[in-house]
């Protein structure tokens, strides 16, 4: 009942299901303010969509879900579009090395178990920082003390660095060092996992740069929107791993989702947000280290030979 | 046991059979050896497309047997067996290892020529209708499939190649059906395969043997095109021929839904 055949994976999947899954993930990058890749594209694999396809139409579906997202943010004059160009430049370089590097893993096929520690790595070291950081918040919300904001023009090894640029929406004079680096580790991640990158962005953005939370967020889904892009565009192009079908079921379902998402996460407090979201990360991050720690059921596996 | 019984089979004609097939046989007889069987089929579909309600697709061989030389249903003188084969591809076999408590793939052999789908439907178990040498050359039976790698008797390669007919198996790509082959009367007969959803595209061949005591009396050649149809056929055919324009409209398509989204749900 209600079977769709995708053309490139080459299998049946059930349409509900799809469509299900793209409101979900929606729903939840709309409360959190996240891409949702992180869990799209895992769960893309654990029902049978083979991985390379799973992180080329991921990709493609975080395209249309930080669409939406950067319009709302644009409104708010949330975006630092300068920062976000930097950002791009560095991003445009890490999705180009993610696309071949994963072109030659699936070639000598490593490319399961490269994606899956990966995974587990940023996933298990975010979700641990985030859990730990809002648990803490919470704590002192509870003994009635109040969060000290973060002081603006404090100093850090950042501000030594040459090639000196000045962000007037941000209200930052820094190197564009380190936002080219930031942009260049996600890009690698966006091609390489399916992903935005916005769960190792946005910390980034505000603890090294230390730029405001709400102009981070909404720069932070402008640059997702380019850099997946043109991973979507390098996997088709030279890994032939998009399907579009799969891709129109799982953005049908992210933007009704994401419509949701968004009401929902208003009516929760932020640290309970980041809780709620960091057990989510850390859930995601052990279901894969299972995977990998626990003997399969069959040890052997068959793949048509790449490139042919 | 065969050339024993012929000098018998006029006197048999005479004896049993209705003047009718008599006269069938009789113009055979100056030409040819007497009763040369022959097997004639078809295949129900010959052209098979994949649209976006595809989930796999059975298809029917049917054929029959003439100047047969049973005379009743069920005496079990001929068997038939029908192969369906799919194009080849190249595969690889990867074995998981542990190493540093992780599961990693470790050791792999190709093997240049799998059939991306194998079907053999019989009558009978086939070890029973022949030898396994005559099976061998005519390529029936998983068991002595050419996958175009030399295999050694060695224990790991053959646990590689038992894994990757299990896998296939697993997956319906490879059948062997023992009762596939259902006669109906004398010497018709009809055999029901099932394509899986995730068979590839391609020309499949379908030959169908017909065995009287162990070995081949004819054959008969079919095939069957199965292709992507409609709009799959032009994701597919645009995604490998044109994969940049391709990637293009995926970019183009999430774009735009995306500005759909955020307009058709906007607040301010």
């Amino acid at each position: 009942m209600f079977q769709i055949y995708l053309p490139i994976a080459e299998i049946s999947v059930n349409l509900v299901v799809m469509l299900g899954l793209g409101a979900a993930v929606g729903f939840l990058s709309g409360m959190f303010g996240v891409g949702g890749g992180f869990l799209l594209t895992p769960f893309l694999m654990l029902s049978g969509i083979p991985p390379a396809i799973a992180v080329a139409t991921g990709a493609n579906q975080i395209v249309a879900s930080s669409v939406s997202g950067t319009l709302a943010h644009w409104r708010r004059g949330n975006v630092d579009v300068r920062m976000g160009a930097v950002l791009i430049a560095g991003g445009v370089v890490g999705a180009i090395i993610g696309v071949f590097l994963l072109k030659v893993l699936r070639e000598v096929g490593q490319a399961g178990l490269i994606i899956s520690l990966t995974y587990v790595c940023f996933l298990g070291v975010i979700g641990a920082l985030m859990l730990w950081e809002s648990v803490r918040a919470m704590l002192r919300a509870r003994a009635g003390k109040t969060v000290a904001a973060r002081k603006s023009g404090q100093h850090n090894w950042i501000h030594g660095l040459p090639l000196k640029m000045r962000f007037p929406r941000s209200r930052l004079y820094i190197s564009a060092i380190p936002p080219l680096v930031i942009g260049c580790v996600v890009g690698l991640l966006a091609s390489f996992l399916g992903v935005g990158g916005g769960f190792v962005m946005v910390p980034a953005m505000i603890y090294l740069l230390r730029m405001q939370t709400n102009i981070v967020i909404g720069t932070a889904i402008f640059q997702i929107i380019f850099v997946t892009a043109l991973v979507t565009l390098l996997h088709a192009t030279f890994n032939f791993t998009l399907d579009l079908v799969l891709a129109f079921v799982l953005v049908i379902g992210g933007v009704i989702g994401g419509q949701f998402g968004v009401r929902a996460g208003q009516k929760l407090r932020a640290e309970q947000l980041r809780a709620l979201l960091s057990l989510m990360v850390l859930g995601v991050a052990i279901r894969i280290l299972l995977d990998l720690v626990i003997r399969p059921s069959d040890l052997f596996s068959i793949v048509p030979l790449a490139g042919s | 046991m065969r050339a024993s019984v012929l000098p018998l089979t006029p006197l048999l004609l005479a004896l049993f059979v209705t003047p009718a097939l008599a006269q069938k046989k009789a113009p055979v007889e100056e030409e040819e050896p007497p009763s040369q069987e022959t097997v004639q089929s078809d295949i129900s579909t010959r052209q098979i497309s994949i649209q976006s309600n595809f989930t796999g697709v059975e298809i029917l061989i049917f054929g029959s047997i003439d100047f047969s030389d049973s005379r009743t249903p069920g005496e079990g003188t001929y068997d038939v067996i029908a192969v369906v084969r799919g194009p080849n591809e190249p595969i690889v076999v990867r074995k998981k290892e542990r190493v540093a408590g992780i599961w990693v793939n470790g050791p792999a052999k190709t093997y240049g020529q799998v059939p991306g789908f194998y079907a053999v439907l019989s009558s009978r178990p086939i070890r029973a209708i022949a030898s396994d040498k005559t099976l061998k050359g005519l390529g029936i039976g998983l068991a002595d499939l050419d996958f175009g790698r030399h295999i050694s008797d060695a224990p790991e390669e053959q646990a590689f190649r038992s894994a990757m007919i299990r896998l296939k198996e697993n997956r319906n790509l490879f059948q062997e059906n023992d009762d596939g082959v259902k006669f109906i009367g004398r010497s018709l007969f009809r055999a029901n395969v099932a394509l899986p959803v995730n068979v590839s595209t391609g020309l499949y061949t379908v030959d169908v043997y017909l065995f009287r005591d162990g070995a081949v009396v004819s054959k008969s050649q079919g095939s069957l095109q199965v292709t992507k149809a409609g709009i799959e056929a032009l994701i597919y055919k645009l995604a490998f021929n044109h994969p940049f324009i391709y990637g293009l409209l995926g970019v183009a398509l999430a774009v735009m839904m995306g500005l759909a989204g955020w307009y058709a749900f906007r607040r301010d």
